[in-house]
């Protein structure tokens, strides 16, 4: 978050997302809360400050959660569910860590507010493994060696998974153009790119 | 010995627990009760607090508290590993932009973030200073740096170089970088009475308990610092910086625990940076291209508050064979932040170096492997005494035979493919590891159950670079049972004694203790066995004893054995052991050979094609090895083309805090990376066998991409980043 004590009290990127959180969530809903059913939210006005109970399907488990309609859905996962394994590198859109599945496509959850996740299937790292089986994705990153400290690799699985998925997994190149939103600082890319390109090979078997 | 783990490509142990999010890093750990801090920080560079208005923070929902530093209690100001010179909120006077000034406690993170924006500040502020350019006084040479002069000099560099046959002198730059790990530092505190426990992303849990130690003058048994796992440190998490200190005072303040993680844009200012940094290199030589003289004035910007350098000139110094060395490592206070330890600190000055080994190369005529062969040299240039397990000319060797370098175009500008020029260049690659401190000395135990498990422990840290599963190996290996029957503890300061994972010292100063741990404890339980009735080695001389897979046996009679379980079970309570050794200094080496193509009418440099070969003694494991080659490349494409932190010069402020306007390699960026190694024990180890590793893969790369750019393009860069602008 930039400058937080800027004298002036000029608009922070983040007071302007937040003001418009609450604005979107006080007065004309978005399509996927109103899609929902009937909340504190979609009842009436949220004051700034007040929190509204949400139904969220996490996992394949409606989690109910109270939140402020700023808070965004990383924080909802790893402040309110004690779902940590979806990690926060920059809150802004920019090293994909917080990457999760939301109705099969990958988001990066520090930018979408949890309000707006309502009715939605959301997928977190913790979510992908049958049981004790891995998903082949997760294999493959642990057989290639695709990740050093792991601030990355949840989102870089998530991220993996839907590109095979979205079918851009295809070859090598296009494995790296379309997992280039997932940054990795230890920069285990190489390996990233054989773990996603065999993956692909066994989720297509 | 029995599977021999040690040097095979043994998979993480790890790694299940990082792909299904089970792994919990310091700010996972869950902490009931907890408050959310976030600091305010000063947005003018230089002059003072005057007035601070709480009131609207403390209106808002959820916020709890607001300290500044008429609430903090006066704390003692730590040296090294605190590398700040002052601690934030201990008074009014701002040293630098994005300076801890306040610290607002809330329920939820939103709320404290919140509260932090409502903190209202009022300052004096003076024009700061950000860039050496704009400096207004001379640079100075400081005082050494944790015993380290910052002059150095060897015979007579001044009169070698008058009388040198060829001569060349170059001045090269370096932007200031950030490290920018993906985990954002966290500190979470919670006292109970006078002892604290803290969730640390520290890089050195004995380094942050010994800061905290003197910061609040605790005895450091009350202090428990917790590091299970690391995502990324790069040399930010070694030093401890304010914000763990003002979170631990926030907490006993508040009565609360305290969580507080910084923000990308904080990691700017207050977690550390490479310097920004410049060099003026005069080069004395045969026509045959030996060097006779290295006289060498580096610049690195300081901060008024602390006069640390740490963009060292060990290349310089100790790389090649040179008799008549002067090296002064200068300084400029500026009114920045302090800078630290990034991964491999040599590399700015090394990239001047290799550089210009490469110019001179094309100035006598002599191909640039074959200079540096004839400035090869196997004696330390320091001690002079002999390096007895150097393979560097193995390096040279194995790396120029597989990249194909013989076949290179004998002069620039001569390969063009489509719209790119294509281009080679190579360098060599070096880097000193640290050595542990003797006191306390680092020191493992080992502790065999009743279950014929295997723990051991140790308070260092897995910052990424596989610790968990090298100790696994070295354990398994010492005690003869498979590797799953080896737990690793660790990142806990209450463990045996360890140091900080940095300087590449984590394997260098961990392995003896392990080993020495492990085979104490195989001792001891074979001595259970031998001296035991119920054991069918009952009698059998403890020398004639091997284990393996779990089990003993008599060497000479298989039939004869034992298990780990059942000695152990018999013995009826665990066996415990400890073992200790020191370890040294020293260096490990390599060569990088790589292509890059430059864009005819764009001036984009690509990257396409890397060879690499090191010598770091022995493999300790080939995966996590390649895995740290292949960060170090990617670390020196970063160097070289994008990394650059730009300060407005007249407010001081960082222009681009974030990774959008911050940019480090992605995906796309990097080639595929060909990885050798020259295996072998180095007989001044004390770590079977192998040295530190880990930073040496960056080093030589920045100047590879630039004599592989000159290469290509007949431009010779020697300010970094070789962006665009410079190359058409
Ligand atoms: S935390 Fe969401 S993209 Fe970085
Ligand atoms: S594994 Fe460390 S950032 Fe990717």
């Amino acid at each position: 978050m930039p400058e937080p004590s800027r004298p002036a009290r000029a608009h922070t990127r983040r007071t302007v997302l937040k003001s418009t959180a609450v604005t979107a969530a006080g007065t004309a809903f978005l399509p996927a809360v109103a899609r929902a059913e009937p909340t504190a939210l979609s009842r009436g006005t949220i004051a700034p400050g007040e929190s509204a109970e949400i139904t969220l399907s996490v996992n394949g488990r409606d989690r109910v959660v109270a939140v402020e309609p700023r808070v965004t859905l990383l924080d909802a996962l790893r402040e309110r569910l004690g779902l940590t394994g979806t990690k926060k590198g920059c809150d802004r859109g920019e090293c994909g860590a917080c990457t999760v599945l939301v109705d099969g496509e990958r988001v990066k959850s520090c930018l979408t507010l949890a309000v707006m996740r309502q009715g939605s299937d959301i997928t977190t790292v913790e979510g992908l493994a049958d049981g004790d089986r891995l998903h082949p994705v997760q294999e493959a990153f642990i057989r290639h060696d695709a990740f050093q400290c792991g601030a990355c690799t949840s989102g870089q699985v998530m991220s993996a998974v839907a590109c095979i998925r979205e079918g851009h997994a295809g070859t090598e190149a296009e494995i790296r153009e379309w997992m280039s939103g997932n940054l990795c600082r230890c920069a285990c890319y190489q390996n990233i790119v054989a773990a996603v390109a065999d993956a692909a090979r066994e989720v297509r078997r | 010995m029995n599977d021999g783990l040690v040097g095979r490509p043994v998979m993480r142990v790890d790694g299940r627990a990082k792909v299904t999010g089970a792994a919990r890093y310091p700010a996972d750990d869950p902490v009931p009760g907890a408050l959310h801090g976030f600091l305010v920080t000063s947005t003018v560079a230089r002059g003072e607090v005057v007035g601070i208005d709480k009131s609207a923070a403390l209106a808002h929902p959820g916020v709890v508290a607001v300290y500044t530093h008429a609430d903090l209690p006066r704390l003692t100001v730590p040296t090294f590993p605190y590398i700040k010179g002052f601690i934030p909120l201990q008074g009014t006077a701002v040293h630098h932009a994005g300076q801890p000034v306040a610290i607002v406690l809330a329920t939820t993170v939103e709320q404290a973030g919140e509260g932090a924006n409502l903190v209202r500040i009022d300052y004096r502020a003076e024009p700061p200073t950000a860039s050496i350019d704009d400096a207004p006084q001379p640079p100075h040479l400081p005082k050494p740096f944790r015993n380290r002069p910052n002059e150095i000099a060897r015979g007579d560099a001044a009169a070698a170089l008058a009388a040198a046959e060829v001569r060349l002198e170059a001045r090269y730059s370096s932007p200031p970088r950030h490290h920018n790990p993906i985990e954002p530092h966290a500190t979470t505190a919670q006292w109970d009475g006078d002892s604290v426990t803290v969730h640390e992303t520290a890089q050195g849990v004995n380094l942050t308990r010994s800061v905290l130690s003197t910061a609040f003058g605790l005895p450091p048994d009350r202090i428990r610092v917790l590091a299970p796992f690391l995502g990324g440190g790069f040399g930010s998490k070694g030093p401890v910086w304010p914000h763990t200190i003002l979170t631990v005072a926030a907490a006993r303040l508040a009565r609360r625990p305290v969580r507080l993680v910084l923000t990308r844009a904080q990691m700017f200012t207050l977690t550390g940076h490479r310097a920004e940094f410049r060099q003026h290199l005069r080069i004395g030589a045969t026509r045959q291209g030996k060097l006779t003289a290295l006289v060498e004035t580096t610049t690195a910007q300081l901060s008024r508050t602390e006069e640390s350098i740490f963009n060292e000139s060990d290349s310089t110094s100790t790389l090649y064979d040179c008799p008549n060395v002067h090296i002064r490592q200068e300084g400029v206070p500026l009114d920045l932040a302090s800078s630290s330890y990034m991964r491999s600190p040599e590399t700015t000055a090394h990239f001047g170096l290799e550089t210009a080994l490469d110019e001179l190369a094309w100035q006598v005529g002599v191909d640039p492997v074959e200079l540096r062969r004839r400035n090869h040299t196997a004696v330390n240039q320091e001690t002079g005494s002999p390096i007895r397990g150097k393979r560097l000319l193995d390096c040279y060797r194995i790396a120029a035979e597989a990249f194909g370098w013989s076949r290179r175009a004998p002069r620039p500008g001569a390969t063009k493919d489509g719209d790119e020029y294509v281009g080679w260049g190579m360098a060599t690659e070096a880097h000193t590891f640290a050595a542990a401190p003797a006191t306390p000395p680092v020191t493992a135990s080992v502790t065999i159950g009743a279950d014929g498990r295997a723990v051991v422990r140790i308070a260092t840290q897995d910052i990424g670079t596989g610790t968990y599963t090298v100790i696994g190996q070295i354990a398994a290996d010492a005690l003869g049972v498979p590797l799953d029957a080896v737990t690793a503890v660790i990142g806990d300061s209450a463990l045996p004694y360890a140091g900080v994972s940095a300087g590449s010292a984590t394997i260098a100063s961990i392995t003896g203790p392990v080993d020495r741990a492990a085979r104490a404890a195989r001792d001891a339980v074979v001595a259970l066995a031998v001296a035991d009735p119920r054991s069918p080695l009952v009698g059998v001389p403890a020398a004639e004893v091997v284990t393996a897979h779990g089990h003993l046996f008599h060497a000479r009679d298989r039939e004869r054995r034992d298990s780990y379980r059942a000695v152990v079970g018999r013995h009826g309570r665990p066996v415990e052991t400890t073992g200790t050794l020191l370890n040294a200094p020293g260096h490990s080496w390599g060569a990088v050979f790589l292509e890059v193509r430059v864009h005819a009418r764009l001036g984009s440099v690509r990257v396409t094609r890397v060879v690499t070969a090191h010598d770091l003694g022995r493999v300790m494991n080939r995966r996590t090895a390649r895995g740290q080659v292949l960060g170090g490349v990617t670390w020196g494409i970063g160097h070289a083309l994008m990394e650059h932190t730009a300060y407005d010069r007249s407010t001081a402020r960082v222009v681009n805090p974030n990774l959008s306007t911050y940019l480090v390699p992605v995906c796309a960026d990097t080639p595929a990376v060909e990885s050798h190694f020259v295996d072998h024990q180095d007989p001044d180890s004390t770590a079977l066998g192998a040295r530190g590793f880990g930073e040496t893969p960056i080093t030589g790369v920045p100047a590879a991409i630039g004599n592989a750019v000159y290469h290509a393009t007949g431009r010779r860069v020697r300010d970094l980043p070789i962006t665009r602008d410079k190359l058409l």
